[in-house]
């Protein structure tokens, strides 16, 4: 009986593509974290009408198949969690022009600098400590202080991280190159590597390390599941221009190989709209990149962080995070 | 009664049409290995070399081998004995212990990782890396085994027993040989698949060399680079693939006789039966209790508790419309690759029977880059339909429904086949009437391998399946990767209690017609 089930199902299943989806549906390849795609999706339809079909997966994932379809890639639009992949894409041009005006709506520092991706919503690195384990004002004032031995196995780092790629650059490119391998270093003496920003997060709240190099996003995350009463870590703000307290952003382009350059566009131009902006921020813990937003979340003032003067548009594709973390003994 | 005889199967040049039939699952295999292969020669010999001679590369080397080592040797006695408990003791409750101890398979390794490492974080190690993911993979050791048991002759254990020998010595010296095929054949496939372990490790502080290839495609986006390191595991599988045939060489052990196969006499467990069952709950408690008690705590604490509920059913129906017509492949594939490979010698027979463990080592993002890659290029009709879909299930999956059929295919005697045609019954129709009937545990067991497998695959079903189709493994994915975990709760229950139907479907069938009638 089963293989008669079976056979039925294979038989009902489309093989081979029967029709192409109407015109005004687009395609999107969809890295950011699927509520918040879900949530601009659904606000882009009862603005325009315009369905938008979106693939789940990892962003770095999603960018390696977009580099493998090339020119045949059904995708129409990319958005990703973090902006090296949608930087990769603009590198290996794959990525068309964004519109002036709509570029022209957000802070320059928020887009590439040929106008090829821009940043959705942003947000800040941050070290995440267990409230039990550590006195928050023990804490230190710089994100280079935890490569020492005063911080042994203290601090929880993910190497493969994209976002701990960007501060790598962001220490080469404010402190030089040689203070970056020293901290890169330093960490691989003295910290505990994780595989993952969740798994790092998780094991502040277990206890099992006292701080960790997140982002901000992921405490939240965690803070709206578990409830924020019941979190045994906070998040520790780095500040004062210190490359601890880097802003990074989530970032979407549109695939040169589309052939709905138009509609791809009205999609970019309603993600940094007034109404777009207002849909991401409301799903994800990220500050929007267009002024007079609010968000729902208890986020520290977007002022108060004490950013560096790195912006995510300075940090391209952070390939030379990597010979860094070669020469450090760290990949 | 019958008389137990080891014999040296003839085997003789392989018949074309049994070759032809073997191509498809030949060049579906093939296609990664073109991939990686291409991919890793653009590096160049000077790249390739200062690529691989680096400390960091055999510090991950070493990860990857002791972890691939000790969980296979885990897996190995862990698998074995239970089979042996399942199939061949009186057990009480026998088809429900069958279904569910091989259920750890199905747990997304996501979940059990994030369980074990809740509970102490000295299992972030490697020695719990080890432990956790013996529990997770024993099941591809228990499925072929138990089908092997399930087929056997107990007439050895029978001649062992009246010469008096006892229990020890007749499992080892009389049932352990007739499932040994199927012992190395799963033990290969738990080791390549260490190879390729990814997702388990996230919650565990190990890196392999498999953590380093994603790293590659992660940050570097350098596919050269990710297929140069591939090859690295390639060759690594290679050796474990030629040890395991080399062992499989020596002497055949088969049914013989009159052909009836003698009703199982079960060895009767007395005082023992309370012991074994508690054992078998006790490793059910470490490889499913566990993960499944870890849904509970996320239920209880999680706020996002019932968040995408809706969207179950569609999952459910995604699963399963998948798996299952996925399983019916790739067992359709295999069966003439292990009739050929163990009927007959030749080039084409030991290719096709040795490269899909070899691929088996490859980590499942470049098998689904590779068919991103040619299926784009020579077949974008085909892209991101259930066609192209089904052929990555097929290259991933074909050494598990590989390994549970031979041990069956392996317990009949080409002799009685050519008895039947020596009787005028054509190929075809040997195969239907006698070959067929003797070999449906090993079937049933690949069926129901592939398909747990099938229900928790998540990397190419992410890239290939049409958009929009989800499964619970896509759920449980998008809900964790959103750090909702009480949402991610039912979906990942859900996941185990429906593998659960396709298990219990194709293992019972199997205890059917097993004999030669």
């Amino acid at each position: 009986m089963s293989s008669a089930v079976a056979a039925g199902a294979i038989l009902s299943t489309p093989f081979v593509k029967t029709s192409w989806a109407a015109d005004e549906t687009l395609v999107l390849y969809n890295g950011q974290h699927a509520q918040t795609t879900k949530a601009l999706v659904e606000a882009f339809k009862k603005a325009t009408g315009i369905t938008v079909d979106a693939r789940k997966g990892s962003s770095s994932q999603l960018a390696n198949q977009i580099i493998e379809e090339g020119a045949a890639s059904p995708a129409d639009l990319f958005y990703s969690e973090e902006s090296p992949p949608v930087a990769t894409l603009a590198e290996k041009g794959l990525l068309s022009p964004i519109a002036k005006a709509t570029l022209s709506q957000i802070p320059k520092e928020y887009h590439a600098k040929d106008g090829t991706w821009l940043g959705a919503s942003s947000r800040c690195r941050v070290v995440a400590y267990n409230k039990d384990m550590i006195d928050a004002g023990k804490l230190p004032g710089s994100v280079l202080d935890f490569a020492t031995s005063a911080w042994k196995d203290k601090v929880g780092f993910v190497p493969t991280s994209g976002a701990f790629q960007e501060q790598i650059i962001a220490i080469e490119i404010l402190k030089g190159r040689d203070a970056a391998l020293a901290w890169l270093k330093g960490l691989k003496e003295n910290g505990k590597i994780y595989n993952g920003n969740g798994a790092a997060l998780k094991a502040v709240e277990n206890g099992d390390v006292a701080t960790a190099l997140i982002n901000n996003y992921y405490w939240f995350s965690l803070a709206k599941e578990n409830g924020e009463d019941k979190m045994k870590s906070a998040l520790h703000y780095v500040g004062h221009q210190d490359p601890g307290a880097l802003i990074t952003v989530s970032a979407a382009g549109i695939l040169k190989s589309s052939k709905k350059q138009e509609t791809a566009q009205k999609f970019v131009e309603f993600m940094v709209s007034a109404d777009g902006q207002q849909a991401i921020a409301d799903s994800v813990a990220e500050y929007p990149v267009r002024e007079g937003i609010k968000s729902p979340y208890k986020l520290l003032p977007f002022k108060e962080i004490g950013a560096p003067a790195v912006t995510p548009a300075d940090l391209g594709d952070a390939a030379d995070a990597l010979a860094l973390r070669r020469e450090a003994g760290l990949a | 009664m019958s008389f137990a005889i080891r014999q040296r199967q003839g085997r003789a040049r392989s018949p074309l049409f049994l070759t032809l039939c073997c191509l498809p699952a030949l060049s579906l295999t093939c296609i990664p290995l073109f991939y990686v292969l291409s991919r890793s020669a653009e590096i160049g010999w000077e790249g390739s070399v200062e690529e691989i001679f680096r400390r960091r590369t055999f510090d991950l080397l070493v990860n990857t081998l002791v972890l691939g080592c000790c969980v296979t040797a885990g897996a190995a006695t862990v698998g074995t004995s239970v089979a042996w408990c399942v199939e061949k003791t009186e057990l009480p409750a026998r088809s429900l212990w069958r279904v569910i101890v091989s259920l750890p398979l199905a747990v997304p390794a996501f979940i059990s990782s994030y369980a074990w490492s809740s509970f102490d974080a000295s299992l972030q190690t490697m020695g719990g890396a080890i432990f956790i993911l013996t529990l997770s993979t024993y099941p591809l050791v228990y499925l072929p085994v138990a089908a092997a048991f399930r087929g056997m002759d107990s007439t050895y254990e029978d001649v062992s027993r009246s010469l008096g020998k006892g229990p020890w010595e007749t499992f080892f010296r009389a049932s352990l040989p007739q499932v040994r095929p199927a012992l190395g054949v799963g033990s290969l496939l738990v080791l390549t698949h260490m190879f390729a372990e990814f997702g388990a490790l996230a919650f565990l502080r190990v890196q392999t060399f498999t953590t380093a290839i994603f790293d590659s495609f992660e940050l570097e986006f350098d596919s050269r680079s990710a297929a140069l390191q591939s090859l690295v595991l390639i060759l690594l599988c290679l050796p474990a693939a030629y040890g395991e045939m080399r062992l499989r060489t020596g002497g055949r052990t088969v049914r013989s006789g009159k052909g009836v196969r003698r009703p199982d006499a079960f060895v009767r467990l007395g005082w023992r039966t309370v012991p074994v069952q508690l054992a078998l709950a006790v490793l059910l408690v470490f490889a499913l209790a566990v993960p499944m008690a870890i849904l509970c705590y996320w239920l209880s604490v999680g706020l996002s508790a019932g968040n995408g509920l809706s969207d179950i059913d569609d999952a459910v129906y995604g699963s399963l419309s998948l798996a299952i017509p996925g399983a019916v492949i790739v067992v359709v594939l295999a069966l003439p690759v292990v009739l050929l490979s163990s009927r007959h010698t030749g080039g084409v027979s030991r290719m096709a029977d040795r490269l899909p463990y070899v691929i088996h080592g490859l980590p499942g993002l470049v098998v689904a880059l590779a068919l991103v890659f040619v299926s784009i290029h020579y077949a974008s009709a085909l892209y991101q339909t259930y066609a192209v879909l089904m052929a990555a299930y097929a290259i991933l999956y074909l050494p598990l429904a590989q390994s549970a059929l031979r041990s069956s295919i392996a317990l009949v005697p080409s002799s009685l086949e050519e008895l039947a045609r020596g009787l005028g019954r054509g190929p075809l129709s040997a195969f239907m009437s006698i070959t067929l009937p003797n070999i449906l545990p090993g079937i049933g067991a690949g069926l129901a391998l592939v398909a747990l497998e099938l229900m928790r695959e998540l990397t190419s079903t992410l890239m290939l399946a049409p958009i929009g189709v989800t499964t619970l493994a896509t759920e449980v994915w998008s809900h964790t990767n959103d750090t909702e975990y009480a949402a991610a709760a039912p979906f990942a229950a859900m996941l185990v209690v429906v593998s659960a139907v396709p298990t219990y479907v194709f293992t019972r069938r199997g205890t059917k017609g097993a004999d030669i009638e």
